[in-house]
Parts: C-alpha cells; structure tokens; sequence
C-alpha cells in the first residue's frame, strides 16, 4: 500500500514537473514577441513577463498595450 | 442522471461563455494594439478570430511573431512628419546640416548670442547658441557633431527640432518626433516650417521646458 501512495506521488509531482516546463515553453513563445512589442511601445520589456501568469496573464499584457498611450507614441488618429 | 446530465451541460454552457467573452475582449484589444502601430485594427481582431477556426493556434502565433519583428508604419519617415510618429530609433535619418535662413526684412542689431537653459530629472541643461554660427540641431543623443545640442532626456527625440541664426534672431523648426515642440506653450509643427523665437521666453522639447534668453 505504501509503495501504491509512494508511486502515486511520484508520478503526480512528475507530472507537474513537465506541466510547469511546458507551461514555461509556451510562455517563452509569447514572452519573446511581446518582449518586443512591449519595447516598441515604449514600456518595459519586463511587462511581458505577466504572460508567465496562467490563464490571465496574456490578457493583463493586451490590456495595457491596448488602453494606455504608448510613452514611444502612436499612429497619427487620422489614419485610422 | 439527468441532473448530473444538467449539471454538465450547465457547466460547458458557462465554460462556453466565458471563452466567447475572452474571444471577443481579446479581438477587441488587439485591435487598438494594431492600430497604435499604424496597421489596421481589423488585423489584430482577424489574428485573435482565427483562434475559432480549424487552423488552430499555430497561424495567430505566427502572426504574432510577424507582427513583434515586422516594420510598422508608425515608424516610416513619412509618418513621423505628420507630427505624432515616434522618434526614429538609432538615428538613421540623420538631418541635413542646417541651412542659412535668407535674412529677415527687419534685422535686429543686438548680436549676441541666447542661452537655454533647463532642468532635467537627471540635472540641468544649459546651452549656449553663438549668433555667428548658422544652426543647430537639438538631439537626445549626446552631441556627436560641432552643431548639435544635446538635451539628454527620453522625451527628446533624436535629432528632435533645428535651430537657425540669421541678422540676429533666432528661428526654430520641428522635425516631427512623439515628444512635440512648444514655443511658449503653443505646439509647433513639422508643417509649420522654421519659427521666429527671438522673442520667445520659453521652448519646450518633449517634456523638457527650456528658458530662451540672450546670452
């Protein structure tokens, strides 16, 4: 029985193990654009990091990029 | 079993909602995103609808990619004489050496030279304009050349406005960056071409306020 709960155990904390890499890799696809776009906007870079945040974390990023003006400025309204 | 039935059903429905609303928020954010940079809005929300499709995730993270490492028309040149673009970054454009302006009708007697001086978040700027020398050109950067003042601030593009002498008055013309020029608080434009600031107590760069006053 022990040897059942040991296994068990190991294999969840395994299993979070690969979900924390793999929640990290896919963060890094977006870190790395966002990264950049938070640069070209004028912000910092490190404000793309919040995409390291589950579920929410992306749409904290496009908030700000979406609804502040940008320090390092915009398109010209008449263009839009 | 028709309530755990229910209860599923109940649950996806929820599940289903929150996705649209996620959906629709996303593609409404990206929008504003894209047309900050120059590109139109219905990129952005066209990028976060194909999420919906059978393309999956894959084509809108390339699109992201694309659209971090892709030139925007915010940047052009071209752009950045409208007035509201943004400060070429590195330098590229770097201006023309300053023209001699034809002289005024009335030409002043006074001949000496001005002085603008300013404080900075990192301390104070003070520089000097010989009337003698033809123009300058104020910069961000630190001053690389004989003609150029430096107005070390992140606010000042770089070059960010041209200064030009001729019978003893004082002219200033933007070179369309984000920050503005202001000339006693009034806004200069690209279009506006080279101003009379001799009588001018005050510029400002970005949100650099300067004194104007004879040397």
């Amino acid at each position: 029985m022990t040897y059942v709960v040991a296994w068990i155990l190991g294999l969840g904390t395994l299993a979070l193990l690969f979900l924390a890499i793999a929640h990290l890799l896919v963060a890094l696809v977006l870190i790395i654009p966002t990264w950049r776009i938070c640069t070209r906007a004028g912000f910092s870079g490190a404000l793309s990091l919040f995409h390291l945040v589950p579920v929410i974390g992306s749409f904290i990023v496009m908030a700000v990029l979406a609804f502040s003006d940008w320090p390092a400025g915009e398109a010209s309204p008449a263009r839009r | 079993m028709g309530v755990e039935i229910a209860a599923l059903m109940g649950f996806f429905g929820l599940t289903s909602a929150f996705a649209l609303v996620a959906t629709i928020l996303a593609a409404w954010m990206a929008w504003r995103i894209v047309e900050k940079t120059g590109l139109p809005g219905w990129a952005g929300l066209g990028a976060i609808l194909l999420t919906l499709t059978g393309v999956g995730t894959i084509v809108p993270l390339v699109l992201l990619w694309v659209f971090a490492f892709m030139r925007w028309p915010r940047d052009e040149p071209g752009r950045a004489t409208l007035g509201y673009g943004a400060a070429p970054a590195g330098g590229p454009a770097r201006p023309a050496p300053p023209r001699a302006l034809a002289a005024p009708a009335a030409a002043l007697a006074d001949r000496r030279g001005w002085k603008l001086t300013g404080s900075l978040p990192g301390g104070a700027v003070a520089l000097a304009i010989d009337a003698s020398v033809v123009g300058y050109v104020l910069t961000g950067a630190p001053a690389a050349q004989p003609g150029e003042l430096s107005v070390p601030d992140p606010s000042v593009g770089r070059p960010h406005a041209r200064l030009m002498t001729a019978s003893g008055r004082l002219g200033l013309e933007d070179l369309g960056t984000a920050g503005g020029t202001f000339i006693d608080g009034a806004r200069l434009l690209p279009e506006h071409g080279p101003r009379d600031i001799s009588a001018a107590r005050s510029i400002r760069l970005g949100t650099v306020e300067l004194a104007l006053a004879r040397a």
